[in-house]
């Protein structure tokens, strides 16, 4: 079942639209809110792998897609299944593209297209009973790969950044180390000649 | 006095079985069904009338009459009055039942109290010499003669029947049913002198005589003499005044306690303890004014007043613009004002003002067309606000360090301008780009909220019904109004395609409805338990109107007949408003509540609370008037912590207890609306323009306000409707434009040491649109040493907004007389340490002066002590309307505040009889005064909230015809009916 769904963009992380009335029977919905934003501040450095990625989190799998630089992110009970939860977010996607399209790189506040939240809302309720017969037919559609796809634990995904940062500030260190060998060599060379 | 009157007569009268004989005998209509407790109920729709139906009389009939015939309860009496209403159109009908025009309007009997009887009023304004007295003392006795020879015991009584029943009730009417006959002289002289002459001395005299003097008197509150800076204010007709009063005491303290009066008569006594003793400070006031004098030769026949040049308010509200000149950087004074444009520099001085320092603040106040508020987005710098105090940037700040620093004017903090927002300075210091940024060059700006200013996405407009359909919503055609108003509004609901929407009725049980999309027709769901509430459906109580638009239709449409048959007495508002707050807890939104009896079942439940006369005067007097169960209070709280706000619409025809619901409204930044005994024929239209308004004028939603101000000063306390969040912040679930809120100042330093104090009001809340906004007013006010300073800018309307708040909630604490008396206190004190001021400078001797920019604060004042929420005690306004008056009170911006409790007047007869093209579309204001009424006219008066028309009683019956459809001759005589159902 669809718990949260947020759209974003990814060049500077800027919230474009999210489910309304997301998280009413989700005891830690703002604790999963903050990851989910986390890892969109995550996306908005450049830091991601693949366009369409899972990730576990608790009880619960994030799952998004990125489409022309925006992120589409729900997120589903770990029993849900892969392959509607894609489907769901490509149905947004399309819809989203088809209406705010050519204004998703102009917007300069957060949330410009709120009012998309009523068509997310609409779209979940499609999606919430996995076994009527048009989700049922959904995931017997060979076409729609989603095997390759791949799982990411949530720790290793805002670990990712993490380590980067580390790396990026060890080798500055380096990099500045390195300069003060060079000067120090040069000046006793100079001293021994 | 009048009141006093009333009260000590009675008892004072020997006659305590003559009295009500009297009574019931003379006035047929009024007194005679329950002598005195009907009277006071008649009294109040009659205000208005009572001082009209004086000249009536004086036309005919001589005091005799006055008792017995048919006439004479007519002109003393309210049902008389109500003849003068006759043929009102529907708005009349809450009309009779609201006395709110009458109130300010007349020398209504209660209002009276405050200021003309109350002893500190009359210290002041009336200071009114002996000698005068003299003039009349002398006038009175022939005129008396005649009736009076009658020994004197007789003398006041037969004044005093009349009177006694009315007397407290209904001042009017004792001048001229009283006093017309033995005053038969007198009758034709001009009233303002009538009245006061008899006053003095004599036992008798008080009946009759003091009778008039209020109501006269009254009047000229204000007193204007043609002073170009600071007009004279001759407090009212000084001479008749004072004069009473002497008199009045004097007949009690002679008057052997008479065990006398009937209950009612007394009923009034409590409502006028002003009449009393002044208190301690108070009397040496007095005392000092009552030295003034307003006359020019005291001891002559010349009142010293002209009436006619009294200040009155006749173009409303006056917004103080000419602080925009002095600053031109401020924000608009529509969206903040101050009591006096000024920061007094030290305490003493504020100990010297003694009016209170604060603000009004109206945030979203409707800018005229073409002026729009600008809107600044700071996009990746973020809002460029102060590190320490968090004041926003505004044009107050100024740069440094060649534009890379810049200061806050607030807290002197120098903080670092961002990379993104840098700017070169001019060589006065000035950036180069001021000009074309907003928020460097306007008081009023709103800033595009960044992420960090969401809790949540922005929420989409929401819209819960919450409608009582228990049998007397079904009988008063409630559900009809309701259902049509609401549907011919779906187009224009705020926030269009996310606007969600829902109902639950109620009357025992709860009915939810389901509108999901799919279903052609809504689906009802009974819940009967009340002590567990739960929601049937996890989804579809609240829904999109886009998408729901048919199934909601149809339900508005099918709601009247869907109930027609209920005859189910009960309500469950209670465990509804529980249910209420689980469908719309996730989103918040605005709650509407429908409710047209006391709340009887489950949770929540209400008593029929008495309104007893006895409370009034005591110390529980003020009990009736706060909420009874703490049920409601709790639940506004959890409603506001959920962005959830309550406007309750009361539609009952008993007492439903307004003080309890209308807590709900109070703590949310809601409204209350209350329709006394609801019609659907004759308050239909009122509501239905009511709810309109409030469904689709433009809202803010989930707002928090915050006003900062600079060093040495600080707010201390709030006034209006908001739930207060740590030590200043306001809670505003919901807030428009017709709210606005108030607030007091005090120094925290006994010296200022700055030269400008600023101030920053900022709201932070989305739009029905979905944005997040912050919008923040700036605005500088001086530091001045000089208290005269403080008196040119002070600012009427602001003063009045703040006093009548204060005064409203001092009166849920404490009796309404104390409460009336402190706000003279006020006055006094303020005038006479104005004149202390300029007494010598002006070399005015004993004559009042006061300061041009107050020049209708006392008019003022005297028309809240008069209005609906502070007028009387027990039998003058009913004690749900009081209540509600007072939460009207609370939120009403300036402007339309002082229109609520000093009406405009326009006379329509001549308008009416002209050619359509040849009306110019401007009515004059008139005064509201009794000299402005002719009876041959016919006049609208308008408080914001109610027309009243009055109908002369010479109107040209062919007008009268054309109006009411009616003529005057075969017209049913409603006034009893209308009494009755009031």
């Amino acid at each position: 079942m669809v718990k949260l769904t947020m759209i974003a963009r990814i060049t500077d992380g800027l919230p474009l639209a999210e489910g309304l009335d997301d998280g009413r029977d989700l005891k830690d919905a703002d604790f999963y809110k903050q990851q989910a934003k986390l890892l969109f501040k995550n996306l908005s450095k450049g830091q991601h792998e693949s366009s369409r990625l899972s990730i576990e989190t608790g009880p619960y799998y994030f799952h998004y897609i990125i489409e022309s630089r925006v992120c589409y992110l729900t997120m589903c009970d770990r029993s849900y299944p892969k392959k509607l939860a894609f489907q769901y977010l490509e149905d947004l996607k399309n819809e989203f593209e088809r209406v705010n399209g050519n204004q998703i790189e102009t917007a300069a506040r957060p949330y410009a297209f709120i009012k998309f939240d009523t068509f997310i809302q609409k779209t979940r309720k499609l999606y919430l009973d996995t076994r009527t017969q048009r989700n049922l037919a959904k995931l017997n559609d060979e076409l729609y790969e989603v095997h390759q796809i791949m799982t990411r634990n949530v720790q290793e995904v805002l670990g990712v950044g993490e380590k980067l940062d580390q790396v990026s500030q060890m080798s500055s260190r380096l990099t500045s180390d390195t300069r003060m060998y060079a000067d120090k060599a040069k000046d006793l060379n100079r001293q021994e000649s | 006095m009048r009141p006093s009157a009333g009260n000590e007569r009675p008892p004072g009268r020997p006659v305590s079985g003559f009295v009500p004989g009297f009574a019931a005998g003379a006035p047929p209509p009024a007194a005679g069904a329950s002598p005195f407790g009907a009277a006071a109920p008649l009294a109040r729709p009659g205000g208005p009338a009572g001082p009209f139906a004086p000249p009536t009389q004086q036309q005919g009939p001589p005091v005799a009459q006055a008792a017995a015939s048919p006439r004479g309860p007519f002109g003393a009496a309210p049902p008389a009055a109500m003849g003068g209403y006759r043929g009102p159109p529907p708005p009349q009908g809450s009309f009779g039942a609201g006395p709110p025009p009458p109130g300010p309007f007349s020398a209504a009997p209660p209002p009276q109290g405050p200021f003309g009887m109350a002893p500190p009023a009359q210290g002041p304004f009336g200071a009114a010499p002996p000698p005068s007295q003299g003039p009349f003392g002398a006038t009175t006795p022939p005129s008396q003669g005649p009736i009076g020879a009658a020994p004197p015991p007789q003398g006041p009584f037969s004044a005093t029947p009349t009177q006694g029943p009315f007397g407290a009730t209904r001042p009017p009417q004792g001048p001229f049913g009283a006093v017309p006959s033995s005053q038969g002289p007198f009758g034709t002289a001009p009233p303002p002198f009538r009245p006061p002459p008899s006053a003095l001395l004599q036992p008798q005299s008080p009946t009759g005589n003091t009778m008039p003097s209020p109501t006269y008197v009254r009047p000229p509150p204000v007193q204007s003499q043609p002073q170009p800076v600071q007009g004279y204010y001759p407090g009212g007709p000084n001479p008749q005044f004072p004069p009473s009063r002497p008199s009045f005491q004097q007949p009690m303290q002679n008057m052997p306690p008479p065990s006398m009066g009937p209950p009612s008569s007394y009923s009034n006594q409590p409502a006028y303890p002003t009449t009393g003793p002044p208190m301690g400070t108070l009397q040496t006031l007095v005392e000092d004014f009552q030295s003034l004098s307003v006359s020019s030769a005291p001891g002559s026949l010349d009142p010293g007043v002209d009436v006619n040049g009294l200040p009155r308010p006749l173009y409303g509200d006056e917004e103080p613009a000419k602080v925009l000149e002095a600053f031109p950087l401020n924000c608009h004074p529509r969206y903040f004002r101050l009591t006096t444009h000024t920061i007094p520099a030290s305490q003493s001085l504020v100990s010297r003002w003694h009016l209170p320092l604060g603000a009004v603040v109206h945030p979203l106040a409707e800018a005229p067309d073409g002026e729009e508020v600008p809107v600044v987005n700071f996009g990746s710098a973020g809002v460029i606000r102060c590190r320490r105090c968090r004041t926003y940037i505004n044009p107050y700040a100024t740069f440094a360090d060649a534009g890379r620093k810049w200061r806050c004017n607030l807290c002197t903090l120098l903080n670092d301008v961002p990379g993104e927002y840098f700017c070169a300075l001019d060589a006065s210091g000035r950036r180069f780009d001021a000009d074309q940024r907003p928020e460097l060059s306007k008081g009023t700006v709103e800033f595009v909220a960044p992420t960090e200013y969401m809790v949540r996405p922005p929420m989409p407009p929401s819209y819960f019904f919450l409608i009582d359909v228990s049998v007397s919503a079904v009988r008063s055609g409630l559900l009809e109004v309701v259902a049509k108003t609401i549907k011919s509004c779906l187009d224009d609901l705020l926030g269009f395609p996310r606007t969600q929407i829902g109902f639950l009725t109620f009357d025992s049980t709860l009915h939810f409805h389901n509108f999901k999309s799919s279903l052609s027709q809504p689906q009802m769901m009974v819940v009967a338990d009340l002590d567990d509430v739960f929601l049937p459906l996890p989804d579809d109580l609240l829904v999109n109107l886009v998408d729901s638009r048919h199934v909601v239709e149809s339900f508005l449409d099918n709601l009247p007949n869907m109930f027609q048959d209920n005859v189910n007495v009960e309500s469950a508002l209670g465990p509804a408003l529980k249910a209420a707050f689980m469908v719309m807890g996730q989103i918040g939104g605005k709650l509407l509540v429908f409710q047209s009896t006391l709340p009887s079942l489950g949770i929540g439940r209400l008593r029929l609370r008495g309104d007893d006369v006895r409370a009034y005067g005591t110390d529980k007097e003020h009990i009736l008037r706060i909420p009874e169960d703490p049920f409601y209070k709790q639940m506004a709280a959890e409603f506001t912590k959920n962005q959830i706000a309550v406007d309750i619409f009361s539609l009952s025809d008993k007492y439903c207890d307004i003080a309890s619901l209308g807590s709900l409204a109070k703590y949310t930044g809601g409204q209350v609306y209350h329709y006394p005994s609801f019609q659907a024929t004759t308050h239909g239209e009122k509501l239905k323009h009511e709810l309109s308004r409030d469904l689709t004028r433009e809202t803010a939603w989930e707002s928090v306000m915050r006003i900062r101000c600079g060093k040495g000063v600080r707010f201390t306390t709030y006034h209006g409707h908001f739930m207060l969040r740590s030590t200043d912040l306001l809670a505003l679930p919901a807030v428009d434009s017709d709210k606005a809120f108030a607030m007091q100042l005090s120094l925290e330093e006994t010296l200022m040491t700055t030269q400008t104090v600023y101030f920053q009001v900022a709201l932070l809340y989305t739009s029905s649109s979905g944005e997040r906004r912050i919008r923040v007013h700036t605005a500088a006010a001086p530091v001045v040493t000089d208290l005269g300073e403080m008196y040119r800018q002070a600012d009427t309307g602001a003063i009045v907004s703040v006093l009548a708040r204060i005064a409203v909630e001092n009166s849920l604490s404490d009796k309404l007389d104390s409460v009336r008396q402190q706000l003279q206190l006020k006055l006094v004190k303020s005038l006479k340490e104005y004149r202390n001021l300029y007494v010598v400078q002006h070399r005015i001797g004993g004559r009042l002066i006061y300061p041009e920019s107050l020049r209708y604060l006392p008019l003022y004042i005297l028309a809240l002590c008069k209005s609906l929420a502070l007028r009387g005690g027990y039998a003058d306004v009913s004690l749900d309307e009081r209540c509600a008056a007072g939460f009207s009170i609370m939120i009403l911006p300036a402007r339309r505040l002082l229109n609520f409790i000093y009406p405009s007047l326009y006379r329509l007869d001549e308008v009416l009889t002209v050619e359509p093209d040849m009306i110019d579309g401007a009515l004059k204001r008139l005064p509201l005064t009794l000299q402005c009424l002719d009876t041959a006219g016919l006049y609208l008066l308008d408080d914001g909230f109610t027309f009243l028309v009055w109908l002369g009683r010479m109107l040209q019956p062919e007008l009268m015809n054309d109006i009411l459809g009616v003529s005057l001759s075969n017209f049913p005589d409603l006034s009893k009916d209308s009494v009755e159902r009031m």
